[in-house]
């Protein structure tokens, strides 16, 4: 069940965050429906299913953007990692706190990236471009993954991928 | 040994998935951005993407064409599609005016051409944070190819990068692998347009260049994808340091692409 979940998942990624997000644009600020979706991975699974599973969805959404292949696999792989990683220690996914850290990861990460630009391209403005761009995604970002981990601790959906030792834990 | 690898496999299998992006990495920035995938992933999300938008689109097409304005909303787009040839056709007036002149001086003149548009509708915005893009309708079945230059009445949006049967993505101006030739059009200043993601940079353009801020920046045709005297953007800032041969200038484009509903490809 669990491989059919990450197909369907990768199957609708970007038509959702390319067709149905965009409709919620503001002011040409798109939430992140592949950084929120991972977030929610690596609470419910692990580190190394959540580095793949950001791999996974960066190298998608760098072959239907216009970046480097493999730039935001990696980035995705390292906020997977570490998302994994926190989740270990998370027992109360309904928590709002819990978002401090997508905001985090998700800041990081433009920091990462706008960093990567200033070297590749030079002149990039590094503040502007986080401020104008990551901050906004970020928050917007952040509210879509409330939502969404709402709905999978109500509908039990994504209990499909978590992982099984999580029942011993609690 | 084998005991170690087996108990850290998923760590050694992550670490060489890490070091193999990596690699990928250097080597496009070496010698340019991979694109071997693109057309099967973007022809099934393209095709994912009309079905899951199906309900959405007709929805809102009944509430607006049939309920609310029966035929308002046909006579309206008609309009629309009207004003922004005659906007683009306004905006290159300016442009042709001082091209003309010259062209008299040198007892040349010749008329400007601009090739047939396909109008198109953009289905789709920014799908990685690395980069800015925008899917459009149509594709290579309706004579959409690779590096056709995509514009609106306010001016240059940016290229198509890669075409499937129906849809296309558009790199846009803002997008840090996209360059164009352009010039200043007060001066005739020539220079090359990065993107910057929020913004561009108007690059290799020499110390000495009288550019200031508020300069409006139009397409030189140099680079063969655009069309000359399409605008561009407006120069916002420009500082000059000692000892570096050329300016460092800043603009936004003249588009707003948070608000791209529709474009024109030119067909080559």
């Amino acid at each position: 069940m669990k491989p059919l979940v990450y197909i369907a998942m990768f199957v609708f990624l970007l038509p959702l965050q390319a067709g149905l997000l965009a409709l919620l644009s503001i002011g040409g600020i798109v939430p992140d429906l592949g950084l929120a979706l991972l977030f929610i991975i690596g609470l419910l699974t692990g580190p190394a299913e959540a580095t793949m599973a950001g791999i996974g969805i960066g190298l998608l959404q760098d072959i239907g953007s216009a970046s480097f292949l493999g730039f935001t696999g990696l980035t995705r792989g390292v906020v997977g990692l570490g998302v994994g990683l926190i989740g270990r220690h998370v027992l109360d996914r309904s928590s709002p706190f819990i978002i401090l850290f997508l905001a985090l990861f998700s800041i990081i990460e433009g920091a990462c990236i706008s960093l990567f630009f200033q070297i590749t391209y030079g002149d990039v403005p590094f503040f502007t471009l986080l401020f104008t761009r990551y901050l906004p995604r970020t928050l917007y970002t952040c509210a879509l993954c409330l939502v969404l981990l709402r709905f999978t601790d109500r509908s039990d959906f994504l209990r499909l991928i978590k992982r099984p030792v999580i029942g011993k834990e609690l | 040994m084998n005991r170690f690898i087996i108990k850290h496999k998923k760590a050694i299998a992550i670490l060489i998935l890490f070091a193999v992006l990596f690699w990928l990495l250097t080597v496009q920035v070496k010698n340019g951005r991979f694109s071997f995938l693109e057309k099967p992933v973007l022809a099934v999300s393209g095709f994912v993407e009309r079905i899951v938008m199906w309900p959405f689109s007709t929805t809102a097409a009944v509430l607006r064409g049939y309920v609310v304005l029966v035929y308002t909303e046909s006579e309206n787009r008609r309009l629309h599609g009207e004003i922004d040839r005659l906007k683009m056709d306004n905006a290159v007036t300016n442009e042709l005016l001082l091209e003309n002149n010259r062209l008299r001086q040198m007892l040349e003149f010749k008329a400007l051409r601009y090739p047939e548009a396909i109008a198109v509708k953009v289905i789709g915005k920014e799908l990685s944070p690395a980069s800015s893009t925008v899917t459009i309708n149509k594709g290579s079945d309706q004579g959409i190819q690779k590096d056709m230059a995509v514009i609106t009445a306010a001016g240059v949006v940016g290229k198509v990068q890669s075409v499937t049967g129906g849809t296309a993505k558009v790199i846009l101006l803002t997008d840090p692998g996209n360059t164009l030739a352009v010039r200043v059009q007060r001066n005739r200043e020539e220079g090359l347009l990065e993107g910057k993601l929020v913004n561009c940079a108007l690059k290799y353009v020499s110390y000495y260049a009288d550019i200031q801020k508020g300069d409006l920046l139009v397409t030189s045709g140099l680079d063969g994808i655009y069309p000359s005297g399409l605008a561009v953007g407006t120069v916002v800032t420009v500082s000059k340091r000692e000892a570096v041969a050329f300016q460092s200038i800043t603009a936004e484009p003249a588009v707003g692409f948070s608000r791209l509903e529709e474009a024109l490809v030119l067909r080559k």
